[in-house]
């Protein structure tokens, strides 16, 4: 099994995620591909080898005023190619999260279409890094625009409209308050695009009342066969926060203590919680899959967690 | 802080300060817009907002210090082949270098000398650093403790070379602090895992061990990250009386 984190490397201090220069200062690709070099011999030298890219490694790749940011990746093919073969070399599976901007299932024409456009920018850096199908781009359905079962169909259909090499990339997550498990699990039933299960998502909805087991299994089993599941996992924040708030003359400043939101990160994965699924997912016999770890304490939390897990249950193989 | 002349510039956005041992390649540099780094032996850290320059000794009255940094615009990879076509016999001629396209050369506020002529490979750092630094040993960005060692050092006018490596055909291997002195060399490394208590982050450099500062010549103090923090005056203390012992600091460095 292995385990990934997203995006930000908090383990050494000045390894950047992408190239985040406003488009005034000629941010591109290729700079981006640089900084994710470094951070690849960081994760092989942690022995991690599983990480989510930043979303906007391209920069304004699909801005629709800044058409000269558009071929960003065809400029990249050869740095593309060289780094995927440093990510095959260091056995690393790699994987894009699309931003919340990316409505597939937008009742408004424009926002779909660039929302594929994004999932689109997104297969084409996997396919110019040359890796393999397990290589995915993780999306949520979009918004219920206040009729859920049309807003399911509309995914459907804007799913089929991409082209194969981009749907073959594509899955799916379950969210935290407009599409549960069982609505990802219908979709995957029309479509056969792959599920990654949340648990914390599910936790926070689940109005169909599905036992966790049931939903772990549905989206486990929804990969084709060769390729190996994914899911996130995260523990619910419990502390307290303490938040500085604004007063209305915008000048003055309070402060308050805050109570956790369950659908809040916590810095760290709770050890127990985390062995205990791996456990039930293995006594029911479901395929392997690896875990991607959403914590605020992004590598920090992985390499804490690994160590936990080898103490707490080491027949759990933790990469 | 504006320091490229476009638009706003982050203070943290990452430099990378590399070398520049030859006039052609500060022609390169200024009129062609790029400078290389061989794929192979490009360091850990090749990722940067800006390149910087250490000119070294054919640059006479600019030479020893950075002068000049540009902003970079891209990576490609190209053989040298490529890049050179006037060197097609050259025994790397096929080997893969990274081509980094940069604008126009800025020019520092003031230079960042080194006291002490020294050769080195890269330096990765921040801006905020870069137009801060006042010697080229402030532009590393240590650990914590490393940082306030530093510090210290400095406002003692103990002068150090920092990333000081053990030996020239191995620069990963490097001692946090060295000092030159009048009766011999000392070496300061600090031990630091990870600025995380209870989080085990393998080091970027590798460790360097006893036997070979000793076995290249130099006297070891090995610092804890426990005792730079708790004891930082001790840590002075023992630091100034090894230079003592030693005679006092030479005021430059063996080359």
């Amino acid at each position: 099994m292995r385990l990934g984190f997203p995006v930000k490397v908090l383990g050494q201090p000045g390894l950047k995620s992408h190239d985040t220069r406003r488009w005034q200062n000629y941010p591109h690709l290729s700079v981006s591909l640089a900084y994710l070099r470094d951070i690849f011999l960081y994760l092989d030298r942690q022995d991690i080898r599983m990480y989510r890219m930043a979303a906007d490694l391209a920069p304004y790749a699909s801005h629709p005023d800044l058409p000269g940011f558009h071929h960003q990746i065809e400029e990249c093919t050869r740095e593309l190619a060289e780094l995927g073969k440093m990510a095959d070399d260091f056995d690393l599976r790699l994987s894009f999260h699309l931003p919340a901007t990316t409505v597939l299932n937008a009742l408004d024409e424009d926002t779909a279409r660039q929302g594929a456009n994004q999932v689109r920018i997104h297969t084409a850096i996997l396919d110019g890094l040359g890796l393999g199908p397990e290589a995915v781009v993780v999306g949520h359905v979009g918004g219920v625009y206040g009729d859920k079962d049309s807003a399911l169909a509309r995914f459907v259909e804007r799913y089929r409209q991409l082209p194969p090499r981009v749907r073959r990339r594509l899955v799916l997550e379950n969210d935290d308050g407009r599409f549960s498990v069982a609505d990802t699990v219908w979709i995957h039933q029309e479509t056969g695009i792959p599920l990654v299960f949340d648990p914390l998502h599910f936790q926070n909805h689940n109005p169909e009342g599905m036992s966790t087991a049931e939903a772990l299994e549905h989206c486990l089993r929804s990969w084709p066969p060769g390729i190996r599941a994914k899911m996130h996992f995260s523990s619910p924040r419990t502390a307290m926060r303490l938040v500085e708030r604004k007063g209305g003359d915008q000048r003055s400043t309070s402060r308050l203590l805050r109570a956790p939101r369950p659908r809040q990160h916590s810095d760290f994965i709770d050890p127990f919680q985390f062995c205990s699924f791996v456990r039930e997912a293995r006594r029911q016999e479901l395929p392997e899959f690896d875990v991607m770890l959403e914590a605020k304490a992004k590598d920090l939390a992985l390499l804490h967690l690994r160590e936990q897990v080898a103490r707490f249950a080491p027949e759990i193989t933790a990469e | 802080m504006s320091g490229s002349g476009e638009g706003h510039v982050p203070a943290r956005s990452r430099v990378l300060v590399a070398v520049l041992n030859s006039l052609r390649d500060f022609e390169i540099a200024r009129h062609q817009g790029w400078y290389r780094i061989p794929f192979d032996r490009a360091p850990r850290r090749v990722g940067a907002d800006f390149l910087a320059f250490y000119q070294t000794k054919p640059f006479a009255g600019e030479g020893w210090a950075v002068n000049y940094y540009s902003p970079i615009r891209r990576y490609r990879l190209a053989s040298r082949r490529v890049l050179l076509p006037d060197e097609p016999e050259h025994p790397r001629a096929d080997a893969i270098y990274y081509k980094i396209e940069i604008g126009p050369l800025l020019r520092l506020p003031h230079p960042i000398p080194s006291a002490r002529l020294r050769r080195i490979t890269f330096i990765p750092t921040t801006l905020e650093r870069l137009l801060q630094a006042e010697e080229i040993n402030d532009l590393w960005c240590g650990g914590l403790e490393e940082e306030r060692l530093w510090l210290a050092f400095k406002e003692q006018g103990l002068s150090a070379e920092r990333r000081y490596p053990l030996r020239e055909a191995d620069p990963e291997y490097c001692l946090d602090f060295a000092f030159f002195c009048k009766k011999g060399k000392i070496a300061i490394l600090v031990d630091t895992t990870s600025e995380i208590e209870n989080v085990r982050v393998v080091r970027e450099r590798p460790l360097v061990e006893d036997y070979d500062v000793a076995a290249s010549g130099w006297t070891l103090l090995r610092l804890s990250s426990e005792e730079v923090r708790g004891a930082q005056p001790a840590c002075l203390e023992r630091t100034l009386d090894a230079v003592e012992g030693h005679g006092g600091l030479l005021l430059t460095a063996p080359m």
